[in-house]
């Protein structure tokens, strides 16, 4: 009802009170600082460099007095951390990945081309990935990747201006779990707001599933979830129960895993 | 100079941002100035009607070519109106030969919505025999040189034909029940309501009138009124664009009216020129 | 086992539709309208739109990999294809997919996504008047679902005048037949702002003004249904 309210004025909105609340395209979003008359530089000088710099994330742009709102979406926000100010974003259900600097996701190597690999990682451009951006890789001991394998790892270049560039080494050069992944096991596409639930660090989701039997689990960031468990049977279980996920209230949810942990 | 158009190579849409800013154009125009418009009728010898149109460098060539044909069934004292927008290579680099390119098909809809729109001509009047013979009028548009207003132009030596068009009598023969053409005796169409279309640019929130090819590159939306005697709107075509406020859209319309008069003028003064002879 | 799991999935899925599916109940002045979003498993969003009897279905696809000879260096490349229900399209499709194109090209921020492709794919399945604004709809809907980087929305609206001058928003099929003028506007959600207008017939300055305030007011249920349909969406995330 509060939504209704908003939307009949038509005008801008404080960003606090919108917080969990869905908004649309085109929406202004004010910000507390900016409301007042004083400005961003003003607030900033009386209040010292303590509080960090606000943070604009995904699904907003910076405009006029606040924010504007570019996806649809549930508004979120994090506190000011250490270092860091507040930072806002909008949380989208969407398909469609675009690679993000830092995301691990899983890629399909489609070409082998000299001291490159062209990886598919469902975005609109194809990354690329060096050979020697494995784990105890150089130039005489060259990675076993061949075409059409799974590749865990992280981008290092991503920008719109630029072919996306991706490593399976994190700083130190260790793998850190990334690399080819095995032979077997399920490769499936869910939406892109179910792998960030999934990554949340208190997601009940695995829990719940942890109950049922051992498997084996990677999450990309790309929407792309594999799977690998004692039988394919047990795999395709967890598969579709994931799938399932995506409409799944945590009560439902839980109905489920219980039907199939009777069997 | 040479920094000019160094300037205006790497950065057009600031360069024109900067002559907006005065109120003026490259061309030395002002926002609301057409370019210098001449009309030229029944060059076409071979042609019912013809009008060849100059906006400026923009060049467009109209014919009207009338056949026989029967009417449908369904609308039996009705002829057919086919207009056809032709762009060619040789009117601009942005044309490739092959079928009708989509600013091709777009114009040729235009033309056909406006002669539905505003009855230029009451397509009774094209009917010969009720329910057996009728005129159909090819009204084919190709453009000779592209610079931008294809529209006002297409409009312009659409309407200079049509009133150039010259029919000969038809009789129908009664033995053999076959028309028969009396090339001797041709009267002219007529014609009901007179569009005129008058196009605009939008440069965000700026209205700027006949556009040159290069102006409508830069520009974020298009606009293109086309109204009649009466002061009826024909069309409001504005296909997306930038956002436009109703009194903006007043605005284009007391523009549109002051062309009809000045394009009204003009073709008159050109069919009186020809009329004599 | 396989039974079972059947079972299950069946629920899941009765499930699935009922929160997809957005219906408007009955609107002043305009007709019923029915959205459901996300139905289309392969397109990356897609919405399908009834407005009355009128219904249009849209896919998108994008930002994904553009073909080089429509490669635009600064911005996405938007494409509009919209298929009539019978037959190929036409002229009149052609015509009607570049005023989509442009509307849908003034409102996504297609600079944030250069040298990629955005496709919009809309297919009638009835015509029961109002086309034109229900593909504007459904494009929009299409587009949120995929979650492009917009500016602000849109919707389209058709205003019918008959000769004594009255005007219908939203008409039918034969509503629209009858009429003298039949008029079609694209409003922007932010300032309700005209950003695509096409007309049938002919009208007087009056009666077309009279027409862009009666649809921008309509925008406004329009826009409060898009608003409803997405709290419906995201109220089980």
């Amino acid at each position: 009802m509060l939504a209704r309210a908003v939307m009949a004025d038509g005008g801008a909105c404080e960003a606090q009170k919108r917080i969990g609340r869905v908004v649309m395209p085109g929406e202004a979003l004010l910000l507390p600082g900016h409301a007042e008359a004083d400005g961003e530089r003003l607030r900033l000088a009386a209040n010292g460099p303590q509080k960090g710099r606000l943070v604009c994330g995904p699904g907003l742009r910076r405009g006029g007095e606040g924010l504007l709102v570019t996806k649809c979406g549930l508004l979120r926000y994090r506190g000011p951390g250490s270092g860091s100010g507040g930072v806002y974003w909008v949380d989208s259900q969407q398909r469609r990945y675009v690679p993000v600097k830092g995301d691990h996701v899983i890629g399909i190597v489609t070409a082998k081309a000299g001291d490159i690999f062209k990886v598919d990682v469902g975005g609109s451009e194809q990354a690329s990935l060096s050979y020697l951006a494995f784990e105890g890789a150089t130039k005489r001991n060259r990675p076993n990747v061949q075409v059409g394998d799974l590749i865990y790892g992280q981008f290092i270049i991503a920008n719109k201006d630029m072919e996306p560039e991706m490593v399976c080494i994190d700083s130190s050069g260790r793998a850190n779990g990334m690399g080819v992944i095995g032979q077997d096991g399920f490769l499936f596409k869910v939406s892109l707001g179910l792998i960030r639930k999934l990554l949340a660090p208190d997601c009940e989701i695995i829990q719940d599933l942890g109950q049922l039997y051992p498997f084996e689990l990677v999450l990309g960031m790309n929407g792309r979830i594999w799977v690998k468990a004692k039988t394919i049977q047990q795999t395709l279980i967890v598969a579709n129960v994931l799938e399932a996920c995506e409409h799944m209230t945590a009560e439902q949810r839980k109905q489920v895993v219980a039907k199939v942990l009777e069997n | 100079m040479a920094a000019a158009s160094g300037f205006r190579t790497v950065e057009p849409v600031e360069y024109y941002r900067r002559f907006l800013k005065e109120n003026c154009r490259p061309d030395g125009r002002d926002l609301g100035e057409f370019r210098t418009t001449t009309i030229n009728i029944g060059s076409i010898t071979t042609a019912d009607g013809s009008a060849l149109v100059k906006l400026g460098n923009t060049t467009v060539v109209c014919g009207i070519k009338a056949e026989f044909a029967a009417p449908l069934a369904d609308s039996s004292n009705k002829g057919y109106i086919v207009p056809n927008v032709d762009l060619p290579p040789l009117c601009s680099s942005r044309f490739r030969p092959g079928p009708p390119g989509e600013e091709a098909q777009a114009a040729s809809q235009f033309v056909a919505d406006v002669i539905e729109n505003s009855q230029v001509v009451m397509k009774e009047d094209l009917c010969i025999v009720d329910g057996k013979i009728a005129w159909v009028l090819y009204c084919d548009i190709i453009c000779l040189d592209y610079d931008g207003n294809l529209l006002d132009a297409c409009m312009c030596a659409f309407l200079a034909a049509l009133r150039n068009v010259q029919l000969p009598a038809v009789t129908i023969n009664e033995e053999t029940g076959l028309a028969e053409v009396n090339l001797k005796e041709k009267i002219p169409l007529t014609i009901r309501k007179e569009p005129v279309a008058t196009s605009f640019i939008l440069f965000d929130t700026v209205m700027i009138v006949d556009p040159t090819a290069e102006e409508e590159d830069l520009a974020t939306g298009m606009l293109t009124i086309v109204t009649d005697e009466e002061g009826k709107l024909c069309s409001v075509h504005k296909p997306g664009g930038s956002a436009l406020t109703g009194a903006k859209l007043q605005d284009c319309i007391s523009r549109a009216t002051a062309r009809y008069k000045e394009v009204k003028k003009l073709i008159d003064k050109v069919i009186k020129s020809v009329k004599p002879t | 086992m396989r039974k079972r799991y059947g079972e299950a999935r069946g629920w899941i899925g009765a499930m699935e539709t009922e929160q997809k599916k957005c219906d408007s109940g009955d609107l002043p002045s305009l007709r019923r309208i029915v959205c459901e979003q996300g139905l289309l498993s392969r397109p990356d969003g897609s919405a399908s739109w009834m407005q009355g009897d009128t219904s249009v279905l849209a896919g998108v696809y994008g930002p994904s990999e553009v073909k080089v000879s429509k490669e635009i260096y600064d911005k996405a490349t938007l494409e509009v294809m919209l298929r009539p229900k019978v037959g190929l399209p036409g002229v009149y499709e052609r015509s009607r997919e570049q005023m989509i194109k442009k509307t849908c090209e003034a409102v996504v921020l297609g600079t944030l996504h250069p040298r990629s492709s955005i496709t919009i794919v809309l297919q009638v399945i009835t015509d029961a008047g109002s086309l034109l604004a229900s593909c504007l709809n459904a494009a929009c809907m299409g587009l949120m679902d995929a979650g492009l980087p917009m500016g602000s929305l849109f919707c389209g609206v058709t205003c019918a005048l008959d000769a004594d001058g009255n005007f219908t928003l939203d008409p039918t099929a034969k509503q629209e037949k009858e009429a003298q003028t039949v008029l079609t506007f694209a409003i922007d959600s932010i300032e309700k702002k005209v950003l695509m207008s096409s007309m049938k017939g002919t009208c007087s300055v009056e009666q077309l003004q009279q027409c862009v305030a009666a649809s921008q007011r309509a925008a406004d249920t329009i826009f409060q249904f898009y608003r409803d349909s997405a709290c419906r969406k995201y109220s089980k995330w």
